[in-house]
C-alpha cells in the first residue's frame, strides 16, 4: 500500500499566530510600560546592589538553622494535612468514580475556587484567623497542597481500568470499598509522586509566605533586606538554595523508585 | 427463605421474558426465557456481539433489564436497591477474561476481596479479617492449587496463576452461582484445559451453578453438561453438549465455522 502524499502545511495559519503572538507581547509590554532603554539607565543601581551583596555572610549562617527548620515544618504540616484531605476532594471531582452529578459538580467547583485563590489570599486570610504566623502559614499551604493535588490526581483517577472497581461492585461491596480497593490501588503511584512535588512547590512557597510574616526563612530574609543588610540577604538565599536542592534531589529519587 | 435453608439446592436463575436494550438503542438481549437449575454447568456460546456478557451481567445486576425479570432462587435481582442488589451479589462469583486482580497487592489480599461483603465495612477497610474469613481465604487457593502463593504479589503470577486467583476469589465469597465471561480467553492452550478442568472439578465438588461464556466450540462440547447459544441477543439454541452437532453451531453463528472458533487447529 502507497502512503499517502503529505498534506500541504498549512502556511497562513502559521503566519498568523506568529503574527497574533509578536502582537500580544508588544502589547502587553507597552501596556505595562516595560521599556529597554528605561531598564538600561538603571543598571548602574543594579550594579552597586549585586557589589554589595557580596560576599555572602557566613557569619550569619548558624542563625539560620532555627528559622529553616520552621520553613519546613510547615511545608511539611501543609504537605501532610492537605494531602490526606485531596484524597476525598480528588475522588469525588473524577467523574468516572463519584457517587453522583451533584457531589461531583459542587466539589469541582469547590476545587477550582480552591486553585484560583493564591497561596498568599490564603495566609492572609487565615492570618487575621489566627494571626499572622507559621500557623498562618501552615494552613494556607493546606489549603494550597489540596488544590495541587486534588487536581492532578483526580485526573489520575478518571483515568484507571474501570474492570477493577466494577468487580469490587460485583462481589457486592459499597461505592467506599469500590474507592478502597478498586480504584485507589491503581493510582497509588501518582498521588505519591504528586504529594512530593506539592511538598517542593510548599517549600518554595513557605519562604514566600515569611516573607509577608508567617515565620521561618523567609521572615529572616525580609528583615534583613528592610534594613540593607544585603550580604546577609545573599547568605539567606544562597542557604534557601541548597536546602531546596537537597529537598528537590531526595523527593526526585523517591518518585523515581516508585516508577 | 430459601437462601438461608442450608438443606436446599441454591444457585437457580430464571429469566422471564427478559430483555436489556442498551442506551444507545442496541438490543443485547431480547424476550429472553431461560431456566437453570442448582449445580448445573451450563457453556453460553455465540459470536462476538451475540449478547453472552450482557446475559452473565444480568444475572448479578451488572446490567439491569429493560423489560421482564430475572430470579435468583425465586427472589427477583434487584433493579434500584442498592442494598438489596449488594446482597444478592454476595453469594456470586465473577470471574473475568481479563483477571481484574489488585495487581501490588499480595495474593491473599486479593482473594479476601471475595470476602467484602461478608464482613462488618470496618474489619475490610483496615484490613482487620476475621480469622474466620481468612481461613476461608485459604481453603479457597488451596481448591485451586496455589495455596503457596498465598503472599506472593498478584503481578509476578503468570496467566494461569492469575486467573486461578480469579477463582480463587470467587470462591471466597462461598457463592451459589459463579459467572464465568470468557474465563480462558487469554491463556495458552494447555493453561486453558486446565483452568476449565479446575472449573468443572469445583462444580461438581460444591454443586455451584456455573455459567461459562466461551467462543471456543471444542472447548464448550468438551466441557459444558448443556449448551446454549445466542445470536443478536436471542436465545437459539438450548440443548445438551453431548448431542449438539456441526449443523446447531452453524445455526447459532449464522455461518460456516473455521479453525478460528475453535482452540485446537483442526476442523
Ligand atoms: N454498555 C453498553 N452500551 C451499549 N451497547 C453495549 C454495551 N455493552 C454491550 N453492548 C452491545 O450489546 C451487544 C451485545 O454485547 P455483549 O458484550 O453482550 O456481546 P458478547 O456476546 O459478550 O460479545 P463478545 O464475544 O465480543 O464479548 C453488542 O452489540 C454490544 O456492542
Ligand atoms: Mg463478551
Amino acid at each position: 500500500m502507497n502512503v499517502p502524499a503529505r498534506p500541504p502545511r498549512n502556511w497562513m495559519l502559521l503566519a498568523g499566530v506568529t503574527g497574533l503572538l509578536v502582537a500580544m507581547t508588544v502589547w502587553s509590554a507597552y501596556g505595562i510600560g516595560f521599556s529597554l532603554t528605561e531598564i538600561l539607565c538603571n543598571i548602574a543601581g543594579g550594579t552597586r546592589l549585586i557589589t554589595e551583596s557580596w560576599p555572602p555572610d557566613f557569619g550569619f549562617l548558624p542563625r539560620l538553622a532555627e528559622p529553616m527548620l520552621e520553613t519546613v515544618f510547615i511545608a511539611v504540616i501543609g504537605t501532610v494535612v492537605g494531602g490526606i484531605l485531596a484524597i476525598p476532594v480528588a475522588v469525588l471531582a473524577a467523574r468516572n468514580i463519584t457517587p453522583n452529578k451533584l457531589t461531583w459538580f459542587a466539589d469541582r467547583n469547590f476545587m477550582n475556587i480552591l486553585r484560583t485563590l493564591p497561596d498568599l489570599f490564603w495566609a492572609m486570610l487565615f492570618a487575621t484567623a489566627v494571626g499572622f504566623g507559621p500557623v498562618a502559614g501552615a494552613l494556607a499551604l493546606t489549603v494550597f497542597t489540596v488544590a495541587v493535588i486534588s487536581k492532578l490526581w483526580s485526573e489520575s483517577l478518571e483515568s484507571i481500568d474501570m474492570g477493577l472497581p466494577e468487580t469490587i461492585r460485583a462481589v457486592g461491596g459499597t461505592w467506599f470499598q469500590m474507592i478502597q480497593f478498586g480504584a485507589i490501588p491503581q493510582a497509588v503511584q501518582h498521588y505519591v509522586s504528586y504529594a512530593l512535588y506539592a511538598f517542593e512547590l510548599n517549600i518554595r512557597a513557605s519562604v514566600v509566605l515569611g516573607l509577608v510574616g508567617a515565620g521561618g526563612i523567609g521572615m529572616i530574609l525580609e528583615t534583613q533586606r528592610a534594613n540593607f543588610e544585603y550580604e546577609r540577604v545573599t547568605m539567606i538565599i544562597l542557604a534557601v538554595l541548597v536546602a531546596v536542592l537537597i529537598i528537590e534531589e531526595i523527593s526526585e529519587s523517591i518518585r523515581k523508585r516508585l516508577a | 427463605m430459601s437462601q438461608n435453608d442450608p438443606n436446599k439446592a441454591t444457585g437457580a436463575i430464571r429469566f422471564d421474558k427478559a430483555g436489556i436494550t442498551y442506551p444507545n438503542g442496541v438490543v443485547g438481549m431480547k424476550d429472553l426465557d431461560l431456566e437453570i437449575t442448582p449445580g448445573e454447568f451450563v457453556v453460553i456460546v455465540g459470536s462476538s456481539g451475540a449478547g453472552k456478557s450482557t446475559l452473565l451481567r444480568a444475572v448479578n445486576g451488572l446490567n439491569a433489564l429493560t423489560s421482564g425479570s430475572v430470579e435468583i432462587d425465586g427472589e427477583r435481582v434487584a433493579t434500584h436497591s442498592n442494598r438489596e442488589l449488594r446482597r444478592m451479589r454476595k453469594r456470586i462469583g465473577m470471574i473475568f477474561q481479563d483477571f481484574r486482580l489488585v495487581k501490588r497487592l499480595s495474593v491473599m489480599s486479593n482473594v479476601l476481596i471475595g470476602r467484602l461483603a461478608h464482613v462488618p465495612g470496618w474489619r475490610a477497610m483496615l484490613n482487620f479479617w476475621p480469622a474466620a474469613d481468612r481461613e476461608i481465604a485459604i481453603d479457597a487457593l488451596k481448591r485451586v492449587g496455589i495455596a503457596d502463593k498465598a503472599w506472593v504479589k498478584a503481578s509476578q503470577l503468570s496467566g494461569g496463576q492469575q486467573q486461578r486467583v480469579g477463582i480463587a476469589r470467587a470462591l471466597a465469597q462461598q457463592p451459589a452461582i459463579i459467572l464465568a465471561d470468557e474465563p480462558v480467553a487469554s491463556l495458552d492452550p494447555v493453561t486453558t484445559h486446565q483452568i476449565m478442568r479446575d472449573l468443572v472439578r469445583i462444580n461438581r465438588e460444591l454443586g455451584i451453578t456455573t455459567l461459562v461464556n466461551l467462543h471456543f466450540l471444542d472447548l464448550a462440547r468438551e466441557y459444558g453438561d448443556r449448551i446454549i447459544g445466542l445470536r443478536f441477543g436471542e436465545l437459539v439454541y438450548d440443548g445438551s453438549a453431548k448431542t449438539v452437532t456441526d449443523e446447531d453451531f452453524r445455526n447459532i453463528y449464522g455461518r460456516d465455522f473455521t479453525e478460528d472458533d475453535l482452540l485446537e487447529e483442526e476442523v
